[in-house]
């Protein structure tokens, strides 16, 4: 299937689930405002937490609203383009209604990351990003047209680290039924997004910043816009995300071998 | 009197037992909760470099707050009591508890007692690795007070959280889905209950705006009691008078959302 099919596919799927949005308005702005809402909680600590120090790991406050701007962008998109798709996965596999994806004509890690978009992730993303342009502002930040092309690109790359995460973490339901709640691991996760790497130390930073790859996700493109670009990080980003989306797709393509339904 | 506790008694056992089968899920939640505690530790000594204090409390004074707040979540905190109540409304399954002599509210209060009990004790098992690894930052102040004082508002603190989920549940009375309600309500406790930071640290204003609030006194209140936030046992006091208002107001409202609820409600078949 070419690409301009999937591209069509994805289309169908978005224009689908704004028209649904549109038709529970009321549960969308609700949505829209419980994201809102968690972002604020995010925003006011470090509001707190700066209050009473005016670095944390060298860190000022507006370079660290800035990481956090970046963290919740890249949350946001996961949350508006792929959450509901992967939580449900899980579900899907334990019902057995995932069989209705197997039957449908295309790459079956696709179908069931496209099937629909939450449209009040996707309108919160602009939040977080007024966060970040405040804060770039804040700190006297001017980037270039190239700069702010890198770090939209670097956001893409952290995005398919972020989906792959989520991904590998979902496939687990292929081996073990009784996963309900497994997927809150991915919030776990990514809670390491909004620190500065520098905060990290010892064993807690091989772990958080060079094994498991939370930490850079947010780190390397907030970098690019508060210190400017550098190669070495954005390789580092490419080659963790690459690895990461290939361990998921093998997993679980590997899941996808032990499925055999749940219907009688 | 002893035989209308008896009931509720059993309910609890039976709570127990089936919280038990869910003994991985909490024991896994409990694990993972490790992983926000390295996030609060590698936060807060990042934040406290340079500074002996921040508040008044120095970082071992910070860190203990966290871990309390972190058993207590365990051991008085709502989980999907919210879900389980709106389930039993959507589903019809209230309708079997209007036609016995029993009290949906203490029914559902009590397997809330024995769901904590599990969750709580499991809780212990990560929260004692984690002190294995902060045992030398960790400061608890030793007043008697803090106790006597301390299991009161605890005890008050799990029925504040139990009533609003209670609240949040009968809400289906009037709404097909209620879990946006419920989350973003989730958000504004988990803020303004002190779990994202001490509610000490806020602006003076703020902090004091926040102590005539219900969720002031879902969590903060006892941690703040039993690690030294709160100073003296007439503040204490002061604390325990207010949450036992907010009990007795939230009590109220429960009644009056499942007396009117009910008037909405429909049972539908045998």
């Amino acid at each position: 299937m070419k690409l301009t099919h999937y591209a069509r596919i994805w289309l169908a799927s978005a224009r689908y689930s704004i028209i649904r949005a549109m038709m529970f308005r009321f549960d969308f702005l609700m949505w829209t405002l419980v994201e809102f809402f968690w972002m604020a909680v995010n925003i006011l600590l470090i509001g707190v937490i700066y209050e009473h120090t005016s670095s944390i790991a060298g860190w000022t406050k507006y370079q660290m609203l800035l990481l956090v701007g970046t963290s919740m962008i890249l949350q946001r998109l996961m949350m508006g383009l792929f959450w509901s798709n992967l939580f449900e996965l899980g579900r899907n596999v334990r019902s057995g209604q995932f069989d209705f994806f197997l039957c449908q004509p295309g790459n079956p890690i696709f179908m069931v990351s496209t099937r629909k978009i939450d449209p009040d992730g996707l309108l919160n993303s602009f939040v977080a990003i007024a966060v970040v342009i405040y804060s770039a502002h804040q700190l006297g930040l001017h980037p270039g047209i190239i700069d702010i092309a890198l770090y939209i690109v670097l956001l893409f790359i952290s995005l398919v680290i972020h989906y792959s995460a989520l991904l590998l973490i979902i496939s687990a339901t292929f081996w073990i039924i009784g996963t309900q709640g497994i997927e809150g691991g991915y919030f776990n996760l990514f809670e390491f997004s909004r620190l500065p790497k520098e905060a990290l130390r010892g064993v807690a930073s091989l772990i958080f910043v060079y094994g498991l790859p939370a930490v850079i996700a947010s780190n390397v493109p907030a970098n690019v816009l508060i210190h400017g670009f550098k190669p070495t990080y954005m390789l580092w980003l490419t080659v963790v995300a690459a690895a990461w989306f290939a361990i998921a797709v093998w997993c679980f393509k590997r899941g996808l071998r032990r499925y055999s339904s749940a219907s009688s | 009197m002893i035989a209308s506790l008896n009931k509720y008694w059993q309910s609890f056992l039976v709570g127990i037992q089936s919280n038990i089968v869910y003994r991985w899920n909490f024991f896994l939640r409990g694990l993972f909760s490790l992983t926000h505690l390295i996030v609060i530790y590698a936060l807060w000594s990042a934040a406290y470099q340079g500074h002996s204090a921040i508040g008044g409390f120095s970082l071992g004074q910070t860190l203990t707050y966290f871990v309390v707040i972190l058993t207590l979540q365990f051991f008085i905190g709502a989980f999907n009591e919210d879900y389980q109540v709106s389930e039993e409304i959507r589903n019809g399954l209230i309708n079997q508890f209007l036609l016995k002599p029993i009290n949906y509210f203490s029914y559902r209060f009590s397997i809330f007692l024995s769901a904590r009990t599990v969750s709580g004790l499991l809780i212990l098992i990560p929260v004692s690795i984690a002190y294995l690894f902060l045992r030398h930052d960790l400061a608890l102040p030793h007043e008697s007070w803090r106790l006597w004082l301390g299991l009161p508002a605890l005890l008050m603190s799990a029925l504040i959280q139990f009533t609003i989920a209670y609240c949040f549940g009968l809400l289906s009375f009037w709404f097909l889905e209620i879990q946006s309600f419920v989350i973003l309500s989730y958000a504004i406790e988990t803020l303004l209950g002190g779990q994202v930071f001490p509610l000490d640290l806020m602006p003076h204003l703020l902090y004091r705006i926040s102590q005539y609030l219900p969720y002031f006194y879902q969590m903060y209140f006892p941690a703040a009691i039993f690690t030294g936030r709160i100073a003296t046992p007439a503040e204490a006091l002061s604390g325990l008078g207010i949450q036992a208002c907010w009990v007795v107001a939230l009590l109220s409202i429960a009644t009056l959302l499942w007396r009117r609820g009910l008037r909405r409600h429909t049972a539908v078949g045998g």
